[in-house]
């Protein structure tokens, strides 16, 4: 049993969960939950499931490269959104760019020597900002990742096992 | 005279003690020739009537002034700024005495070897401790220059070296500085390795700053060096593969650990496959609960206030059914109408809560209430909470609180059904959503 006074209120864990909760009550003042159509669940929950993605991201700040990643691609999106016009444009510079970089490093079809360039690609497709890595890169980013999915799972299991029983 | 000493701390088969003892022979003879011996057989009568550790550090302050080495110089400083925490417990006397010592050195006296022997006199003599930090440093400044100013000796850079080696062995201050540390650990290592590896060493450190860039060298490296193992391809473009590779090892090695289920899977490629698996369930994983906390039905509100006052957790996974008193004590008439004590404890058993108290205490003032957080983490409470916590009573206690009020509650049939129905769930989400 865990001694719940040894906390750590500035853990991965105590930001995300913070971040998230509050990112929850926004969600659900803007809507009664009483409505249960479809379409509201679905929309509630793809905006969930950016709150978490967010709120996970903006606890990691830009320590690391997927959360740099995954803010921009968050950015990008929420900027389009707003304004088409703006968005499109900043998000097609912006995309210009990655895209560059990483078709600069794919068409060296990153031959490392090592030999796992197909799972390394597949690897990369699920992280995200792994097109620009080196397999070594890759391999501590998707580690950190999994660390930070499996602190999100944790809080929001806890969290809809709270609410859902 | 002067050449035997240098010989005789040449051979390491000396022992540390030893060497000091002839050291200090040395400059016996070397100050009897500079007609100080009045000052020296007090200084000597001293020294060694006290243990040998004393003896040590009066070697120590004989160094600092014999030598007219930056490094020395450097040493000294070193000392004299900490030379309480240089002097441990052996000698604590010392300590202060050399404090005093310090003070007292530039008072009377203005070359540099006097001022070394009033040094070391002091140690012995009894000096009232009047001298305060700033006489010390007011010491560092001229000492400073008295290291300078001293007539330079004939040592020879390795020789000051092997002084300042075993002075710092005889101080137990090495721990404190950089330099003397790295010193402290060549001259431990000389004991057990031959001569030619404790004068490499010694070489290699140089002079007291060259020692400290040495050390930050050490612990800096600008390049990392890779040694070709026997049969193996020597060129650069091998070498650094192979450095790719034992990172490359190193970090699936740290992923096995993070992955469930993958120690049985010894090649990379399936080891790459695992841990794609993993992240694409985990992603899921995410992806699903979002789904169902989209369609959850909040009972009760993500009221962050409240989110602040709960612990819980994996200590209260078995009062989950307890929740269910939840709705009941959100109920803001029934909060404001009971008496605390009365709350507390039920409090206490909807969330097995530490601080039932505080909880309700925040229940009442905010009636939208609840304690959400409850189940979260304990991790989610602020530094600012985390103390209020701790003041209020162990998570056991609680436990058993919980389990005993559980049932009262349940006994004096105050319990509603468990799981709330849907209006009133309805009516606090709503009056809840308001009040946000």
């Amino acid at each position: 049993m865990n001694n719940p006074h040894h906390l750590n209120p500035t853990s991965l864990k105590s930001r995300f969960t913070t971040r998230f909760l509050r990112a929850l009550t926004k969600i659900r003042a803007q809507k009664p939950i009483s409505s249960s159509s479809p379409t509201e669940i679905f929309r509630r929950y793809r905006r969930i499931k950016v709150a978490a993605d967010k709120s996970m991201a903006y606890s990691v700040r830009s320590r690391r490269i997927w959360s740099r990643a995954m803010l921009w691609k968050l950015r990008s999106r929420s900027y389009r959104r707003q304004d088409p016009c703006s968005g499109r444009r900043s998000g097609k510079t912006n995309q210009a760019i990655m895209k560059k970089s990483s078709n600069g490093n794919i068409t060296r079809r990153r031959e490392d020597g090592v030999g796992f360039v197909e799972e390394a690609d597949e690897l990369r497709q699920l992280v995200p900002g792994g097109e620009t890595m080196n397999l070594c890169n890759l391999l501590d980013e998707t580690a950190h990742y999994i660390k930070c999915l499996t602190t999100q799972v944790q809080v929001m299991k806890k969290i809809a096992d709270f609410y859902s029983f | 005279m002067n050449t035997a000493l240098p010989e005789m701390l040449q051979c390491s088969d000396l022992t540390v003690l030893e060497r000091q003892r002839a050291r200090l022979k040395w400059q016996e003879e070397q100050f009897q020739q500079q007609q100080q011996q009045s000052y020296f057989s007090e200084l000597s009568c001293g020294v060694f009537s006290s243990q040998t550790n004393h003896v040590q550090g009066f070697q120590g302050g004989f160094m600092g002034g014999a030598s007219g080495d930056s490094v020395l110089s450097d040493m000294v400083m070193a000392r004299q700024v900490k030379p309480d925490p240089g002097l441990e417990s052996p000698w604590p006397e010392l300590g202060k005495v050399d404090m005093a010592a310090m003070g007292f050195g530039p008072c009377g006296y203005g070359n540099g070897p006097s001022f070394d022997m009033n040094h070391a006199i002091s140690r012995t003599s009894s000096c009232p401790p009047a001298v305060a930090a700033t006489k010390a440093v007011e010491v560092k400044g001229t000492s400073e220059k008295m290291a300078s100013a001293v007539g330079k000796e004939s040592f020879k850079k390795r020789k000051a070296e092997k002084l300042q080696n075993s002075k710092v062995v005889a101080e137990d201050d090495s721990k404190r500085i950089k330099a003397c540390e790295d010193e402290g650990e060549e001259s431990k290592i000389t004991g057990p390795n031959t001569n030619k590896s404790s004068n490499n060493k010694k070489e290699a450190s140089g002079d007291a700053s060259k020692e400290n860039s040495k050390v930050s060298e050490v612990q800096k490296p600008d390049f990392i060096h890779v040694r070709a193992r026997r049969g193996q391809a020597t060129d650069s473009h091998s070498l650094a593969e192979r450095v790719r590779r034992e990172k490359i090892s190193e970090r699936m090695k740290y992923l096995q650990d993070l992955v469930p289920g993958c120690n049985k899977i010894t090649g990379k490629a399936g080891m790459l496959d695992e841990i794609i698996n993993y992240v694409q369930s985990l992603q899921r994983q995410v992806e699903f609960l979002s789904m169902k906390l989209a369609t959850v039905n909040p009972r009760l509100d993500f009221n962050i206030d409240n989110l602040y006052a709960k612990e819980v957790f994996s200590s209260c996974t078995t009062n989950f059914p307890t929740l269910g008193m939840a709705p009941e004590m959100v109920n803001p008439p029934y909060l404001q109408f009971n008496p605390i004590q009365q709350v507390v404890p039920c409090g206490g058993v909807e969330m097995g809560i530490n601080s039932p108290d505080m909880t309700l205490r925040r229940t009442i003032s905010a009636p939208v209430s609840i304690p959400d957080a409850s189940f979260l983490d304990s991790s989610c409470l602020t530094m600012h909470q985390c103390s209020a916590m701790q003041q209020i009573q162990p998570t056991a206690t609680w436990d058993v609180e919980l389990q005993n009020l559980y049932n009262v509650a349940f006994d004096q049939g105050r319990s509603t059904p468990p799981f709330p129905s849907q209006p009133f769930a309805g009516a606090i989400g709503a009056s809840d959503l308001k009040e946000i």
